[in-house]
């Protein structure tokens, strides 16, 4: 079988080349929406997925892991009571007003007070047991990399956390949030920066770590809804990420804006790559209608016009891959949050392969001008 | 004489523009043989190419019956015509209408994939022939390393390598200089004698008409005349022979 299509892709290649073109920046810009929206918003669970507990209780119906109300003390005894969990957590949320030593204004941040011990499930994965540790000394507090800037400080230097005079004592990566900066400090530390005190004797979050990760669904059904602690609700980590993740991306209608603009990045480049086959398809419109007048079915030569679409797609592709990548490892040198999952990463190329294919199938209506009685003049 | 292997009975064709209401085939009746090559000359305009394309399949007539190699071509459907055209005709057009990606070899290999035959023997087919209209050494060329003589004769190899019953060949002399139409020409001869194939090849070329086994001369839609020509003759139209 002579490869007509691909022969004629690899001769005609500058004929080929705007949709080539069109497929791989729509597949790039796709990739690249996709991991920012994911990173972004990914950062609103960072408390969640940068910690290594199994179940996360709080107050019912929270929303947001930054959006929690202060619980029953209590619940901790509950948590405990239950023989698949091995070990609980308070968690302490302060939102809080930062004054820096250099002129910053106020800045609103995040302290969550957490566990300073080694074996500490919150921020397990984005603090190091050293780093960890020295969140012991009194008024200490660890901020992310990116935000020293604007925190106005450098490591050893203090600042003010509603009134109270705190110190960084180091720094980590994977803390940014979303809304404001996070400020991790011990459970005593936290304490003394939280100024309501109507949150005296209770806590923002309780987290357990289960004998098996499976069960987590099962333990969470189990835990929930006991009355006699005060309100409040058990998640599991996976699903409380998502509900945060979720919120934050249609709350701040970032969710339609992404969609919308998946859309229009689907239809500019299906116009352009369905223009460039059509002008390629009529290009050889006589060949292909003498390849008709000598038999050759018209299924035939729509199979090659689509063998085409799919090559376009298939290059197209395999160049927002590479760009995609080397885009994504940029960024996280630069500390800009990107996350691309594989399933996403499938659906970012699926959707532009599907461009390719709709493309094709517009291209494949002008054959209908490869009509074997027009070549007889 | 050998058999009759492609016959036209009463066809009429016409074709409507706004208003105006154009005949261009007026009853026409004629039948041609196998081994030949019979030509349709006549000024432009006077229905031969349309006649080509009636005869050939590749438009239906108004009115009237077309018999190729015993099938009346209006009993068969698009699909069905085109298997037909497949596995028993081939065209040579004006324009070479080669693919510019291809060489040679893979531009008469390609219509024999699609007709089922195994890889080797398309090659074998396809080189036969290529070597046939004499371009065994240029076989590897692509069609902008070639001349247009040289394009024809690619393109009459593709048509030949099929082995088809039934040869249709539209201008195909008209945009060659006087040497290539004339080894053209000669090919197409060639053809008709030693594969038995009817050649109908339509053309108001006047320098072919010595070349034909046949000539019909056409005019506003009808034949006029219908003679073997002597190798001298010229193309003066004559009433020799009353159309059949």
């Amino acid at each position: 079988m002579v490869a007509l299509a691909r022969k004629t892709l690899i001769y005609e290649w500058r004929r080929f080349l705007p949709a080539i073109l069109a497929v791989g920046f729509a597949g790039l810009l796709q990739l690249l929406q996709a991991a920012l929206v994911l990173g972004i918003f990914g950062s609103a669970s960072v408390y969640i997925t940068g910690s290594s507990a199994d179940l996360w209780a709080g107050y019912p119906g929270t929303q947001s892991v930054n959006l929690g109300r202060s619980i029953d003390a209590g619940v901790e005894m509950r948590l405990r009571m239950d023989p698949a969990v091995t070990a609980v957590e308070p968690f302490h949320w302060v939102d809080a007003d930062w004054r820096g030593p250099s002129d910053t204004g106020g800045v609103s941040v995040f302290v969550s007070g957490i566990n300073a011990r080694p074996d500490g499930m919150l921020f397990a994965h984005a603090l190091s047991p050293a780093l960890r540790a020295r969140l012991n000394e009194p008024d200490a507090v660890i901020v992310d990399r990116a935000d020293l800037d604007s925190l106005g400080v450098g490591i050893g230097d203090s600042a003010v956390i509603n009134g109270h005079r705190v110190r960084v004592v180091g720094v980590s990566n994977g803390l940014r949030a979303l809304g404001g900066v996070n400020v991790v400090a011990s459970l005593a530390t936290a304490a003394e920066l939280d100024t309501d005190p109507s949150n005296a004797s209770r806590m923002t979050y309780f987290v357990a770590k289960l004998r098996d990760p499976a069960e987590a669904d099962d333990v969470a059904a189990r835990l929930r809804g006991n009355r006699a602690f005060g309100s409040y609700d058990v998640w599991t980590a996976e699903s409380f990420a998502r509900r945060s993740q979720l919120y934050w991306m249609f709350d701040t209608g970032a969710g339609a804006g992404v969609l919308f603009l998946a859309g229009v990045v689907f239809l500019v480049g299906a116009v352009i790559t369905s223009q460039t086959l059509v002008a390629a398809v009529i290009g050889s419109v006589r060949e292909y209608a003498t390849l008709n007048a000598l038999g050759v079915g018209v299924g035939a030569l729509r199979k090659v016009v689509m063998e085409q679409a799919f090559w376009v797609g298939a290059l197209g592709l395999l160049g927002s891959t590479v760009l995609g990548g080397i885009a994504l490892a940029l960024a996280r040198s630069r500390s800009v949050p990107v996350a691309l999952g594989p399933w996403t990463t499938v659906a970012c190329l699926a959707l532009c392969m599907g461009l390719a294919i709709v493309s094709g199938l517009a291209a494949m209506r002008s054959l209908r001008r490869a009509d074997p009685a027009t070549l007889l003049r | 004489m050998s058999s009759i292997s492609l016959q036209a009975r009463n066809v009429t064709k016409s074709f409507t523009s706004g208003p105006i209401h154009n005949t261009v085939l007026h009853n026409l009746t004629l039948d041609m043989r196998a081994g030949e090559l019979t030509l349709i000359s006549g000024p432009s305009g006077c229905g031969k190419s349309t006649l080509l394309a009636i005869l050939s399949g590749l438009q239906r007539p108004d009115a009237g019956q077309v018999l190729a190699l015993g099938q009346d071509l209006a009993e068969l459907n698009t699909h069905a015509l085109e298997r037909f055209r497949l596995q028993h005709t081939g065209f040579v057009f004006q324009g070479f209408n080669l693919f510019p990606a291809l060489n040679a070899l893979e531009q008469v290999e390609l219509p024999l994939s699609y007709l089922g035959l195994a890889p080797g023997e398309a090659r074998r087919r396809a080189v036969a022939s290529l070597e046939e209209v004499g371009l065994g050494p240029r076989m590897g060329l692509r069609p902008s390393e070639l001349s247009g003589g040289e394009k024809q004769r690619v393109a009459i190899a593709r048509a030949l390598a099929k082995e088809p019953d039934l040869l249709f060949a539209d201008e195909p002399t008209s945009a060659l200089d006087a040497a290539n139409g004339q080894i053209i020409i000669d090919i197409l001869h060639r053809i008709a004698r030693t594969h038995g194939t009817t050649v109908l090849c339509v053309s108001h070329d006047p320098r072919l008409v010595g070349h034909a086994d046949r000539v019909l001369a056409m005019e506003d839609g009808r034949i006029l005349s219908d003679r073997v020509p002597s190798p001298t003759s010229t193309p003066t139209s004559g009433l020799e022979e009353p159309s059949a």
